[in-house]
């Protein structure tokens, strides 16, 4: 505890231990306390390299100063100051220290694919709900076509049904939209259907998997009854057409984030040897990619609805366009992040 | 004579006390120096009026940017509308995690409310915590916040069901003592009062040294007098003081100057102080007593007696039984 510094020995000797234990340390406080703020003011960055080095330095000796103070001190003005300083400098010396564009790199060359490889088998089950919630769709119309009013929501069918016209139906696919095009219709589809969809399914999944797969399942049925309509009039191919463009990008998020959705309730269900609370902490580092890279590509799906879904007419274009993005996706997640 | 007290009055305390040893307990964060360090936990009232400050904040810009580029006309019709929707998705979401990466933990509300996001077990704030419970916000709170003004009166299930998820959502925090929402569990996170270093004076050597000798020879204590009392007891002596010689108003400074003479007399026949003590006199010996009391319990706790209040006698008795 014996400092270099020289002071008036009569004065120190009049006081008691904790006094002189906070006169020899008083100035380094203050010091502190102005670096402190000067930290939280401009960031730890803008600093100077003597000031950033003393704030660490100084913070250190401050929570010696807590902890002997605790012991040998009574005096609570200086306990509560000195619990508050310390408080705040540890706040400022442990701020993260990322930059923002190192932080964007580092997801997409590495942990974002590496997530999505990790949960492969989360994401290949949410495709499993979709697909077999497609095929429900699909089967039950052909054994009765009233089922289309039940899975299919009249704001999303947009007058297409059973009782249209093949023409009507065709136009839908192939009308040029003149109206809405460009950026007013990317907004739309950015908060259309299918991203409620996505963000319901990825924090539902949480209570137990069970709202995920459910509201997967039901995407997958409603997909199933309108495709099913357009085979029965001839229109198959070019519906699938019609929805490769956005639709391989698009559902493939919202299964992504059933993936994501699935293993929070995974966690919850079986948290094995953790508690719950670790094993949702644990399962959040790759869920949480998961939702990231769903909210990408759904806004990659937007952009393609807005921009080339009714410019391009050509249904092998359509095709192409849908399902080369689609190659690009599956390369990034299959490719990206590898050790050499 | 005083009653013994009842009951229920005991239990209500004993209550309070474990409240307050929870509080503590949850305050405590570990960095990694190893000492423990106390950051109140923010309750949910303070954290909904930041969120609330936040959604007006947000809302407020993307609303006068709009209307600012529909006056102007600058941007046709469905531009304008597009421009909306991405404000209106940008402060959602992003809004919040790029805040509280710029900002340490801040938002623009929660720096007006004075609290911080931290991490739960003392180490730096990571990106995917933050990332994780502002994307896990928008799930819980949000969405089916949204959903219930939607909704209409023809479609009772799926507004029940977006309450009864609101109402779980909101009962989460109050189910552990760290008030941590969904998010928080799942990131790792929980958030605090920003504390306030204020460096009081130390009433023990603020007096010049010539009065300090002074009033130490005129009042002098043997150990036995200072046996009576503990830190408790001290501590409340050392608000007193500072306390004293504010007071602003004639009345004030009597009455003040009535309850120093009262503490006096206490002390006087607590510790059966012989000398009578004039009345201005008063504060200079409180002040005299203050120190004494201070010097004599920081050397028992040195020697390994701690003694936090004036029961210390007993509570020693019952250890040894």
């Amino acid at each position: 505890m014996a400092q270099s510094r020289p002071k008036p020995l009569l004065q120190s000797q009049d006081q008691i231990r904790s006094a002189r234990f906070r006169k020899e340390r008083e100035a380094d406080w203050t010091r502190l306390e102005k670096l402190v703020a000067a930290a939280e003011r401009n960031g730890l960055q803008s600093m100077e390299f003597s000031d950033a080095r003393d704030l660490s330095a100084l913070y250190r000796q401050a929570t010696t100063s807590l902890a002997i103070a605790r012991e040998i001190s009574l005096d609570k003005g200086l306990l509560e100051y000195l619990e508050a300083l310390t408080a705040r400098a540890y706040l400022s010396v442990y701020a993260p220290q990322e930059r923002l564009g190192g932080l964007l790199t580092r997801f997409f060359a590495s942990s974002a694919p590496q997530a999505m490889r990790r949960s492969v088998w989360y994401i290949l089950a949410g495709f499993l709900c979709m697909g077999l919630g497609a095929l429900t769709g699909y089967l039950l119309y052909f054994e009765n076509s009233a089922w289309y009013h039940v899975f299919v929501p009249n704001s999303l069918a947009g007058g297409r049904g059973p009782g249209a016209s093949t023409e009507a139906l065709r136009n839908v696919i192939f009308q040029p939209d003149g109206i809405h095009g460009g950026l007013g219709a990317f907004a739309t589809y950015l908060f259309s259907h299918n991203t409620r969809i996505a963000i319901f399914v990825f924090g539902l999944g949480v209570f137990a998997c069970l709202p995920a797969i459910l509201l997967t399942f039901y995407n997958g049925l409603i997909l199933g009854a309108m495709y099913a309509l357009h085979v029965e009039r001839g229109l198959g191919w070019e519906l699938g057409g019609w929805l490769s463009v956005h639709g391989v990008t698009e559902l493939s998020a919202i299964c992504i984030a059933c993936g994501g959705g699935l293993q929070l309730g995974a966690a919850v269900l079986f948290p094995g040897q953790n508690t719950r609370r670790t094993a949702l902490y644990l399962a959040g580092r790759d869920a949480v990619k998961l939702a990231l890279v769903a909210s990408l590509m759904l806004f990659a799906a937007a952009i393609l609805e807005g921009f080339f879904r009714q410019t391009v007419q050509d249904t092998a274009t359509r095709y192409t366009i849908g399902w080369s993005v689609g190659a690009l996706w599956l390369a990034w997640f299959a490719l990206g992040g590898r050790q050499r | 004579m005083s009653r013994p007290p009842s009951r229920r009055a005991t239990k209500r305390a004993a209550r309070k006390e474990r409240r307050a040893a929870r509080a503590l307990a949850a305050s405590t964060i570990m960095p990694p120096e190893g000492v423990p360090i106390h950051l109140p936990v923010a309750g949910l009232g303070v954290r909904t009026g930041a969120q609330i400050a936040d959604v007006l904040f947000t809302m407020g810009v993307a609303i006068s940017f709009t209307v600012f580029l529909a006056a102007t006309e600058i941007a046709s019709g469905s531009t304008v509308f597009a421009v909306f929707m991405l404000l209106f998705f940008i402060a959602r979401i992003p809004y919040y995690v790029f805040a509280e990466l710029a900002w340490n933990g801040q938002t623009l509300g929660k720096k007006w409310m004075k609290i911080k996001v931290v991490s739960h077990d003392g180490g730096s704030l990571s990106t995917h915590a933050l990332v994780l419970r502002n994307l896990m916000k928008e799930a819980e709170v949000f969405l089916p916040g949204t959903l219930l003004f939607t909704l209409d009166a023809a479609n009772p299930i799926a507004a029940l069901a977006s309450l009864a998820w609101i109402i779980m959502a909101l009962t989460i925090p109050l189910t552990n003592p760290h008030r941590r929402r969904l998010g928080d569990i799942m990131a790792g996170t929980h958030v605090v009062h920003l504390p306030h270093p204020i460096l009081l004076k130390d009433m023990a050597s603020d007096q010049p040294q010539d009065v300090a000798r002074a009033v130490k020879e005129r009042f002098a204590f043997l150990p036995h007098q200072l046996d009576h009392y503990g830190a408790f007891e001290l501590q409340t002596l050392e608000k007193v003081l500072r306390a004293e010689g504010r007071a602003r108003s004639p009345a004030a400074r009597t009455r003040q100057q009535e309850t120093l003479v009262a503490i006096v007399d206490k002390i006087r026949t607590k510790i059966s102080y012989p000398d009578p003590i004039p009345q201005a006199d008063a504060a200079a010996f409180l002040r005299a007593f203050y120190v004494a009391q201070r010097a004599y319990l920081e050397q028992r706790q040195i020697f390994g007696d701690r003694r936090d209040d004036k029961h210390h006698a007993q509570d020693d008795e019952n250890t040894q039984e």
